[in-house]
């Protein structure tokens, strides 16, 4: 309201000398911009700045650097060394969006039954991974994790096991540390959902005849559809760019894109190389936002118009 | 045209029907923290009636059905079925067909699937299951919108459906919990005429909930009222607006001029109760049919119903008295005509008085 209303003031002071508050930017052209609108500028600057300049620079660099062309990219699809690399990002990525998935649900379905209280503390412990750096949560699990972590020492002295598991540096390790990053993202749009679900429906079903099991699956499960492509979409996308985790956590099998990218930049510095495959990163990404976009409206879930 | 639609929907109506069956509500008790729902209700409901639970809002109509169909467990209490126990049965099996308020649709379902989901249940074959939820979409006039979701349709058509769902399984009996509260006034008496029709055609049980009380007097069998959780009084419509057993029942269904006190001759705890179409108005002075009981007063306000006038007296203790009466009267009533409200004595009826808190 405030702003059409500052829209006039300018123009009438073009007319009346003197009288407006507003000094006008560019006078004569009937303008957008003014007084409040102006606050916009720094929020475009800066995101032409740090975002769209970027990714530019790096569309143009994997067409041009070292050679101008498809070399990169010829390169990339030609090795068996990096299509592994790709297979694995997808597979870890599909991993870990299955575990999260098969966690999550259960439990932002048992937020939904809880008391407020106890949703409360649900909802607390699920967010405390925001709270925490991630090199720091990722460190920590090389602690617990280790021949001589937590983990292993424990379970050696309840005799359970003679010889320490191997649960960092494979990908247990990484599915371990990534799933409980991405475990908020999964249970949150989930629960979103749920919790717009009207119980009666399904207390309605089992007036109809249907026992408790098949009530669930046939009314309560279809209604949280969307609230579940969400999370998968949200927690794969998210996977595919992991570095810090797989990194750390996973072994020289385990390479995710992210790291390749990485490696190329800093160790092997072929730049035009490790722009090529943060814009295949993208495509992928980007792809799969439209797919799935096409079954539900994301908008929705991701806090936009209802 | 008309008469071709109704023979063709008794026909899909009748391949419905089922036989009604008995509910016996024995001692059905239910709390809640400090409070009562369901305070000691013991009701039998007879094979095919058409009993209707009235009571003003939060009186536990809604628990007492739910007991019923098994969504809510009493404390203590028995419901039996068709002579058998069902107590301690999860609904499911309960083999009852529910209408809600709020519809319960299942929203991700066509209107089709909406209605073939109870009998998808029960292991009837396909064709069956076709068949079937034609028949009951046409008996409640929805034939033709079976591919719609239910959020495409209107208030009244979800409720439809709702209808169809809950009778084409052909339940042993049907529970409404005021099915129609959220319609406006038109479409409601429409169904209320269509939920009748069912029931003649059905020869089901129904068990209908509302707090509306023409609702209830135009469409039950037989009518209990419920009052803070209790049961106040059963019959039909009839005897509940003649024969009111207290001062409750008689104000909460119909109109009434309430008389307490002694000067009106009635022992404390009782209350005289006279229905405004026995009241009838004389001149002041002017002779009275004999043996009747009268009391002086003021016209107040006069409405023209068009099949007759509700007239309001003023009397000498600021109360109101309220007549109903012909157009064409011995008297005109206008406002501030004093006048002398008289009825015979076997139209006034004392009652047990239950409202004083
Ligand atoms: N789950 C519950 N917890 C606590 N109190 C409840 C619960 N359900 C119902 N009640 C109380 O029990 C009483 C009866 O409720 P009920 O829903 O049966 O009333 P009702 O007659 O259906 O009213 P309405 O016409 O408003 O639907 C109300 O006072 C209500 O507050
Ligand atoms: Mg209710």
């Amino acid at each position: 309201m405030s702003s059409t209303v500052s829209a006039r003031a300018p123009q009438q002071s073009s007319t009346t000398p003197g009288a407006g508050q507003t000094p006008a930017p560019g006078r004569r052209r009937p303008r957008i911009l003014d007084g409040w609108g102006l606050l916009i500028v720094p929020l475009v600057v800066f995101l032409l700045v740090v975002f769209v300049a970027p990714l530019v620079t790096i569309l143009s660099r994997s067409f041009t650097d070292p050679t101008t062309g498809l070399d990169n990219y010829r390169d990339f699809f030609s090795s068996p060394v990096y299509l592994d690399v790709l297979g694995n990002t997808f597979r870890i990525s599909g991993l870990v969006t299955l575990v999260t998935l098969l966690l999550g649900f259960p439990y932002a379905y048992l937020m939904t039954l809880a008391p407020p209280f106890w949703r409360g503390v649900m909802l607390v412990a699920v967010l405390i991974p925001f709270w925490t750096s991630l090199l720091v949560r990722t460190f920590a699990w090389v602690l617990m994790l280790g021949d001589t972590g937590v983990v292993n020492q424990g379970l050696m002295s309840l005799g359970l096991i003679d010889e320490p598991l191997q649960l960092i540096r494979n990908q247990t390790g990484v599915l371990i540390g990534m799933v409980q990053v991405m475990l908020p993202y999964a249970v949150l749009p989930m629960f979103a959902t749920m919790r717009q679900i009207d119980r009666r429906l399904v207390q309605a079903a089992e007036g109809l005849g249907a026992r408790p099991i098949s009530a669930f699956w046939r009314v309560y499960a279809p209604l949280t559809v969307p609230g579940v492509a969400a999370s998968c979409l949200l927690v794969f996308i998210s996977s595919i760019g992991f570095y810090v985790t797989p990194a750390l956590l996973g072994g020289p099998k385990d390479m995710m894109i992210g790291e390749l990218i990485v490696q190329q930049l800093s160790a092997v510095l072929r730049w035009g190389f490790a722009s090529a495959l943060a814009v295949i990163l993208l495509v992928v990404t980007g792809v799969l936002l439209v797919l799935v976009s096409r079954i539900v409206n994301i908008g929705k879930f991701m806090g936009g118009e209802r | 045209m008309s008469q071709n639609t109704s023979t063709s929907t008794s026909t899909s109506t009748s391949a419905l029907a089922g036989t009604g069956v008995s509910i016996d509500i024995r001692n059905v008790v239910k709390r809640y923290k400090s409070m009562t729902a369901v305070d000691d209700v013991s009701l039998s409901i007879e094979p095919g009636e058409f009993l209707t639970l009235l009571g003003s809002s939060g009186s536990g109509k809604s628990t007492l059905l739910n007991i019923i169909a098994g969504f809510i467990s009493a404390d203590s209490g028995a419901i039996e079925v068709g002579g058998k126990d069902l107590t301690k049965v999860p609904p499911y099996r309960r083999d009852l067909g529910m209408v809600f308020q709020h519809y319960a649709l299942f929203p991700h379902m066509s209107v089709w699937d909406n209605v073939a989901f109870p009998l998808k249940r029960r292991r009837i074959s396909k064709a069956q299951v076709a068949e079937r939820v034609q028949r009951a979409l046409d008996v409640v006039e929805l034939g033709h919108l079976g591919k719609r979701r239910p959020t495409q349709l209107s208030g009244g058509q979800q409720q439809r459906v709702a209808l169809a769902r809950a009778i084409v399984f052909q339940p042993q009996a049907l529970l409404m919990d005021e099915p129609l509260g959220a319609l406006d006034k038109r479409l409601r008496e429409q169904l209320q005429l269509e939920i009748k029709r069912l029931h003649r055609e059905l020869g089901t049980t129904f068990v209908f909930v509302t707090h509306d009380q023409e609702e209830a007097l135009a469409m039950s069998d037989r009518i209990a009222v419920l009052r803070d959780g209790a049961l106040v009084q059963v019959g039909t419509p009839v005897e509940l607006y003649e024969r009111p057993a207290s001062r409750y029942t008689a104000e909460f269904l119909g109109e009434s001029n309430i008389f307490t006190g002694r000067n009106h001759g009635v022992d404390e705890g009782s209350a005289l109760v006279v229905r405004p179409e026995h009241v009838r108005l004389s001149a002041v002075g002017s002779a009275l049919p004999t043996g009747h009981n009268a009391v002086d007063g003021v016209v107040r306000e006069v409405v023209y119903l068009g099949s007759g006038l509700r007239v309001e007296v003023a009397l000498p203790d600021g109360r109101h008295l309220i007549t109903r009466s012909e157009v064409r009267g011995a008297l005109t009533p206008s406002p501030g005509l004093p006048v002398a409200a008289h009825w015979h004595p076997e139209h006034a009826l004392v009652v047990r008085d239950d409202t004083a808190a």
